[in-house]
């Protein structure tokens, strides 16, 4: 019998001999992107880039009590102090949250009532039940509801529903009414303090590691491996909630920040204990950053996304030496997607930070009232504008992806279990990926993405605004000092617009 | 025989598991005693308290092959249905264990030793992607498992791969490539130029074409590599030289239709004979805009996508099974357009498992290698329900099969077939003896 061990090595040198004297046919054929590079897409990322510069330029001109009745908050959020020196980072738990009293947190469990315990209570078992079809269901990935579940209806669509309509995860968040129960029944109460100067670094590392699974796993679909890392996952974060209390949600737990995050954007919101309605983010603009790690955060979010988008072009295939249309597979690149993720990240974070200097150095400069504003200030509070391209770009990034496998998962929903229950009576039931294949739906997904990503960096343009408007206390100042970032927001739009119109090889 | 054709499918995930291959085969016999056939009703007879026949599904569920997978897991579900509902394999259903290898050669090879070591499946079957192949093959031959590829790479008859693996129901590259020489230059003119991508890919229809165009007396003007990152292809039509009489291009990759439609802008209504693969248009409409200047234009097909006049039984039947209507597209949406030139090798290749393990009495993994040795003795398959693309003649020796080529032209907008080559314009001179070698 063979060693298993020896046996992989001698697998791995045949490939390899095999692979360097015959250089063989491998497959690669045209597809739906053939369509996209059919349209005028020049004509629509000019468009759309002057939508953005339009949009600064009103801004400029728009008059002060306009930004405070979009944001009636302005006046009043917790990072408006009159002081020079704003370099001392708050580090009580507060502001690790980023949430003032007046808003409640979207993981502040204090106010939960009986309704959203049971449904977490359900939430969990419902969990339980897709670990289990994980484990003894079907092995392929697009039969097995776990990851149809886990990638498609949450990652892609919970997600964007938690931006448009506010806090859900609340009330299916798989952790919380367990330990509201298992509070009930422990004898004492008392949770360790994560130590302040952690900020919410766990929670940054813990995005960049679930990226990195994301982008560079060779099979990050594969039923029983999912299931058994998600299981593991959900434990590890049980015990983190039981021993530190509900600050784990807030800094640890990535899932738990990031869908609170994207809640901010809806026009949802609360304000002093009641549901309020407003413009589209008024939430995340009084829940900003204080934080340089809540700060980072979001920036990295914002990053990975974008990486998500770049790995795939052809110019980033070509920047790392591999043919777009010979793609060798995950498995051949995983260091290069790594560091790719590391880089881009990293890259952002520095460009983001030269803007926010820039602006900051040339608004102090301004001669006249107000008050200095410390980089460090603008670099946290600034970071939430930063949000609603994330968030737009994850709708738009991840559209046609899940318009063909929420297919699959209704088929796996009808048989779960693959035991050819056909639960919902869909018969005979084909997925179907022929909306890629007409022009006039192509060109109409092509231009709602399009149109997503426009009017998410608008909202960005218009949050940074009210931000700079709040910190530096005089409209000139704002201006000056978003000029920069503004400059930074506009070329966002078209690296987003591109990265929709771009080849792609993998 | 019983005809599935008349059997409404199942949902598409209905024959993955043992339990549904018995209701399936439950299913297929009373169509079987209706029609009064009494093999197959033994069949199912035994079926009822046999084991299934596992066999493990490579396939390209994620990455770059996932458009082509999909269409291979819808074949396969209906060509195992279709087994399972005539009696299965000697009294046994067959039971599918589908794993995504991501369209990766570490992972297929992972794949291999699940399918042998976890799921203790029969064989492994279905992969596409070369390079998954010659990352997977060595695993199996290692484990000793049979590995069906229904991959249409040169790779099996080169040698360079092992016994264990296999291609017994798709026609390899060299030989499609080959068996174009001939057409083309009694047909449509003796002067080529080449258009083709700078890669292994575009090398070998360069060098395979070329080698056999001179054959029949032809020259090549120009060969035009254009690198892979291309995506405006303008600045190379003047390359072209003014006495071409023919352009085979072989252009792949999202930038195809900006392909044809700068050339159909660089040469207007005069222009030479054009030929091409389907590869570069596979599961795409010619409906597409950019893609009127095809007209008049010929593709080799593996097999026709659309439903042509004299259609056989066995295509109609096929296509049924599969849920494609005559032009080539799910029955449940005409713009969802399938794969046709290559899928079939999935039905073909697991009615060839089922002969070799009938042929062999096959009972389990003990019998592994009688079933190659089945197989390799395998020749001569006659177009039939079993072999809907068209008749194949098996080499035992380099363990590939070899079969008729289809040439089409593109008429008022679908694929109209102009030609049919002979398998013997398919052959070419054996380049190994998988049977020499020690299992």
């Amino acid at each position: 019998m063979n060693n298993p061990r020896t046996s992989l090595t001698a697998s791995a040198i045949c490939v390899a001999i095999v692979a360097l004297v015959s250089p063989e046919l491998v497959h690669a054929h045209v597809s739906e992107q053939g369509l996209v590079l059919l349209l005028p897409t020049a004509v629509y990322i000019t468009s759309g880039v002057l939508a953005v510069v339009l949009t600064i330029l009103l801004l400029a001109f728009m008059p002060v009590r306009w930004t405070h009745a979009l944001f009636p908050n302005a006046n009043a959020t917790l990072d408006k102090k009159q002081t020079t020196d704003r370099s001392t980072p708050q580090t009580n738990e507060a502001a690790v949250e980023s949430v003032p009293s007046s808003v409640s947190s979207k993981t502040d469990m204090s106010g939960f009532n009986r309704v959203e315990v049971t449904l977490s209570l359900l939430s969990t078992i419902f969990l339980f039940a897709l670990l289990w079809t994980g484990l003894t269901g079907s092995h392929d990935p697009l039969e097995n509801p776990l990851p149809l579940f886990i990638w498609t209806i949450w990652w892609i669509g919970f997600v964007v529903l938690q931006g448009v309509f506010g806090n859900l995860w609340r009330f299916v968040n798989p952790w919380t009414g367990l330990y509201q129960v298992a509070q009930g029944l422990l004898p004492v109460r008392r949770s360790f303090h994560l130590p302040d100067w952690l900020g919410v670094w766990p929670g940054v590392i813990a995005l960049l590691l679930v990226m990195t699974f994301v982008l560079a796993d060779v099979a990050p679909d594969a039923p029983e491996r999912l299931s058994r890392i998600v299981a593991l996952y959900w434990l590890f974060t049980l015990i983190g909630l039981l021993v530190f209390g509900e600050q784990w949600l807030r800094r640890c737990e990535c899932f738990s920040m990031l869908l609170s995050r994207y809640a901010q954007l809806s026009v949802v919101g609360k304000r002093v204990g009641s549901l309020r309605v407003g413009f589209p983010g008024w939430p995340a603009f009084v829940t900003r950053a204080t934080t340089i790690s809540a700060a980072v955060f979001i920036l990295v979010l914002l990053g990975s996304g974008s990486f998500d988008g770049l790995n795939e072009t052809f110019s980033w295939l070509a920047f790392i030496g591999v043919n777009p249309l010979e793609f060798p597979g995950r498995s051949a690149i995983i260091d290069k997607t790594v560091l790719g993720l590391l880089a881009a990240n990293a890259l952002l974070i520095i460009v983001y930070a030269a803007c926010v200097w820039a602006g900051t150095h040339w608004a102090n400069q301004q001669a006249g009232t107000g008050t200095s504003v410390s980089f460090h200030s603008a670099f946290c509070q600034l970071a939430i504008s930063m949000l609603p391209i994330a968030f737009v770009y994850h709708f738009a990034h991840f559209l046609t992806a899940f318009m063909v496998n929420a297919q699959y998962a209704v088929a796996a929903a009808s048989d779960p279990f693959d035991s050819g229950a056909d639960l919902l009576n869909l018969g005979t039931f084909y997925v179907t990926t022929g909306f890629m294949n007409s022009h006039h739906s192509v060109e109409a997904i092509w231009l709602t993405q399009a149109a997503a990503v426009v009017v998410g960096h608008v909202l960005s343009v218009i949050l940074a605004h009210a931000i700079a408007l709040d910190l530096f206390g005089s409209a000139r100042r704002a201006i000056i000092s978003q000029a920069p970032l503004a400059a930074f927001m506009v070329f966002y739009t078209f690296i987003g617009l591109w990265l929709l119109a771009a080849p792609r090889g993998a | 025989m019983t005809d599935s054709s008349n059997v409404p499918p199942k949902k598409s995930a209905t024959d993955k598991s043992r339990r549904t291959a018995l209701k399936s085969i439950a299913a297929g016999a009373g169509v079987v005693a209706a029609s009064g056939t009494l093999p197959g009703l033994l069949g199912h007879a035994q079926a009822q308290s046999a084991e299934p026949i596992r066999i493990g599904f490579q396939v390209h569920r994620t990455g770059i092959g996932a458009a082509y997978g999909r269409w291979y897991d819808r074949t396969t579900e209906a060509v195992v249905k279709r087994i399972n509902e005539e009696g299965g394999i000697n009294g046994r259903p067959i039971e599918i264990v589908a794993e995504d290898d991501g369209t990766d050669p570490k992972r297929g090879a992972e794949v291999v030793e699940k399918f042998a070591n976890q799921h203790k499946c029969d064989l492994a079957f279905g992969t596409l992607f070369s390079h998954v192949v010659f990352g997977s093959a060595p695993r199996a031959g290692e484990l000793k498992i049979p590995y069906f590829v229904v991959s249409e790479g040169h790779h099996v008859a080169s040698g360079k791969l092992n016994r264990y693996t296999l291609q017994p129901g798709i026609t390899d590259v060299k030989s499609q490539v080959e068996a174009m020489g001939p057409f083309i230059a009694n047909n449509l003119g003796k002067k080529v130029t080449m258009i083709f991508p700078d890669f292994a890919f575009g090398h070998d229809h360069r060098d395979y074409f070329t080698a056999a165009f001179e054959n029949q007396g032809g020259t090549i003007l120009e060969k035009i590599a254009i690198p892979p990152t291309e995506t405006s292809f303008t600045k190379y039509f003047p390359k072209i030289p003014r006495d071409t009489e023919v352009i085979y291009h072989v252009m792949v990759g999202p930038a195809v239709l900006t392909f044809v439609k700068e050339l159909g802008e660089f040469f207007g209504p005069s222009k030479p004979e054009i030929f091409g693969f389907i590869d570069s248009l596979e599961a795409v409409d010619l409906a597409s805009p950019g893609l009127e200047f095809l007209e008049g234009t010929y593709f080799w097909e593996g097999m026709p996508r659309y439903a042509q006049a004299d259609q056989s039984e066995f295509d109609k039947t096929y296509r049924a099974a599969v849920g494609v209507d005559e032009n080539g597209a799910s029955v449940s949406d005409p713009k969802d357009v399938s794969t046709y030139a290559h899928m079939f090798g999935c039905w073909e290749t697991l009615y060839v498992v089922k002969a070799g393990m009938e042929a062999s009495g096959y009972k389990g993994p003990d019998d592994r290698q009688k079933l190659i040795e089945a197989v390799e003795a395998m020749s001569d398959m006659p177009h039939s329900n079993e072999h809907p693309q068209g008749a194949k003649r098996f080499n035992g020796k380099t363990h590939q099969t070899f079969g008729h080529q289809y040439i089409s032209k593109v008429d008022n907008g679908k694929l109209v077939l102009a030609h049919t080559t002979s398998i013997e314009d398919t052959l070419y001179e054996d380049e190994v003896d998988y049977t020499k070698q020690a299992f």
